[in-house]
């Protein structure tokens, strides 16, 4: 049985100038484990598609099945995490991370104890105890990472998360998050723009079309692990979905140049 | 990673931390200075209008005259109690002002036809002075306690309720979104990220609140008989007696300046300024 099943799912939105198809009828089904990155020109509804399986918002048509419960509202078995990290600012790190926990009714030492875990998996272990507008980005996104599994989600969403970084501290993160994917062999669906990005963390890369966006094409990455960004055998690869994508960009610029 | 910081050399971020610890001491006695520099000066100015007799002695009390009665009243306990009186019902209202405003506020920003039917006559009845419930306060609750304190609450609950309303729409819907995903709904949305979320504009409101509540007691109490500072700048203005006039001004102004600084401030800097990383 698939972990995450998306099923003819499609969304409007309404704005000022009427009724905008951000997503047309879109199935994809994903396995326990599997590493999907989905790419795509801007609007093309992959964040969207992500607030779907997360239950942020409700499709017009067709369903999310998550763990064989079709999905009604966000749970704790889906944990978003966002390109901004709407971590708390009335929260220092450590009652950031423990949130969750608390939400979930964990009590206060075992709290403690499983965000304190995080927060030296994530290299955060002497910030604690700082506020959020003392870190710098790359350390908000660290904490937002370890937020985001502190309530040990079985699937993590990922909306973008590194687009506001600088490229070493990106890459930094890469490691990190492939090193923590193969250790929990959690299910990960990562939205970004950014093709080698996709190439270098995905086991399957999903290029979507341009608005109203569906599944254009999909790429198995078999690249070994740990992959480093400037593999020569994943620029190729990038290469080829970059190329399979800019149709999709050009007709995205051009839609918007005739509104 | 980030262990930049921890590789630099101790001695040389201690010397600095010592430089800054220093240069702040510094300032920090030059504001003193400045400060009783300016009020020796204006005491200064004082003493020169009465010492050149522009005004008559009656109208326009020198500060001798001014301490004398404010040692009087100390003395003779009838300051003191007006201020624990007036303070009394400054706290019954401005407490009621807070567990009906704060609330009110939240709900206004989250309800929609709730903002648009009750937030507007917050609005309208933010800009009613709220001395003028008295007549209507005496009728309901005779010419007593409870008159005044209606009128306090009336004074200081529409600056909460707004301020509060205002916070929550300003929100970031990131933090609802994080504060959904995390698994917060119902009740616990409101207690751990709305009103913490808007903490903030909730104390800006806290504060308008209580010098509206001030003004409202001082006003009521000018108008009311009874005892209270409001009701001694009254009988001071009944016998003439302008020092004492002045004295339950200063003595009002005090009050609100240490609530402010050893209130207000300091809430100010530990939940809002500390955190958010904002200016103090």
């Amino acid at each position: 049985m698939p972990k995450v099943e998306i099923n003819g799912v499609s969304q409007v939105f309404w704005s000022q100038s009427g009724a905008v198809q951000a997503l047309a009828e879109t199935s994809l089904s994903i396995d326990e484990g599997e590493f999907v990155c989905i790419v795509g020109p801007s609007g093309c509804g992959k964040s969207t598609l992500l607030n779907l399986v997360a239950g942020l918002a409700k499709p017009d048509t067709g369903q999310v099945i998550a763990n064989g419960k079709p999905v009604t509202g966000p749970g704790p078995d889906r944990v978003v995490m966002f390109q901004e990290s709407g971590l708390f600012p009335w929260l220092n790190v450590l009652q950031n991370v423990m949130f969750g926990l608390k939400m979930a009714g964990v009590p206060e030492p075992e709290r403690r104890e499983r965000a304190e875990k995080l927060l030296h998996m994530v290299h955060l272990s002497r910030f604690t105890q700082a506020w959020v507008h003392e870190l710098s980005g790359g350390m908000k996104q660290r904490v937002a990472l370890a937020r985001a599994l502190a309530p040990n989600p079985d699937i993590l969403l990922m909306d973008e998360p590194f687009a506001a970084l600088d490229a070493q501290t990106r890459d930094m993160l890469h490691d990190e998050l492939e090193d923590l994917w193969a250790s929990t062999r959690k299910t990960v669906i990562f939205v970004t723009h950014n093709v080698r990005e996709a190439v270098r963390l995905g086991t399957r890369v999903i290029v979507m079309t341009a608005r109203p966006g569906q599944v254009k094409n999909t790429y198995e990455i078999d690249l070994p692990r740990p992959r480093h960004i400037e593999d020569i055998g994943l620029v190729k690869i990038a290469a080829t979905i970059r190329d399979d994508l800019r149709d999709e960009v050009l007709q995205a610029t051009h839609e918007e140049g005739i509104d | 990673m980030n262990t930049v910081a921890h590789q630099e050399s101790s001695a040389a971020l201690t010397a600095i931390s010592h430089a800054r610890a220093r240069k702040d001491r510094l300032d920090r006695w030059r504001i003193y200075a400045m400060r009783v520099a300016f009020f020796a000066s204006l005491i200064g100015l004082w003493h020169t209008l009465v010492w050149l007799e522009v005004w008559d002695e009656m109208i326009f009390p020198s500060l001798p005259q001014v301490t004398e009665t404010l040692w009087l009243g100390i003395s003779d306990q009838s300051l003191p109690t007006a201020i624990a009186i007036s303070m009394q019902r400054l706290l019954i209202g401005y407490g009621l002002a807070l567990c009906i405003g704060i609330p009110l506020g939240l709900l206004l920003g989250r309800v929609r036809w709730l903002n648009e039917t009750v937030g507007m006559l917050a609005m309208g009845l933010q800009a009613l002075p709220s001395i003028c419930w008295l007549p209507l306060a005496v009728l309901w609750f005779g010419l007593g306690e409870s008159a005044m304190i209606f009128v306090v609450v009336m004074g200081a609950v529409m600056a909460l309720t707004l301020s509060t309303r205002d916070g929550v729409k300003n929100l970031p819907p990131l933090y609802m979104r994080a504060a959904h995903v995390l698994g917060a709904s119902g009740w616990r949305l409101y207690v751990h990220v709305m009103l913490p979320a808007t903490l903030p504009a909730v104390l800006t409101g806290a504060k308008l609140g209580w010098s509206f509540a001030w003004r409202s007691l001082m006003a009521a109490e000018l108008l009311l008989v009874g005892v209270g500072l409001g009701s001694l700048l009254e009988r001071g203005r009944e016998l003439h007696d302008m020092s004492l006039v002045v004295a339950v001004m200063m003595v009002i102004m005090f009050v609100g300046l240490m609530t402010d600084r050893w209130l207000f401030s300091r809430l100010e800097q530990r939940f809002v300024h500390r955190r958010w990383g904002t200016a103090a």
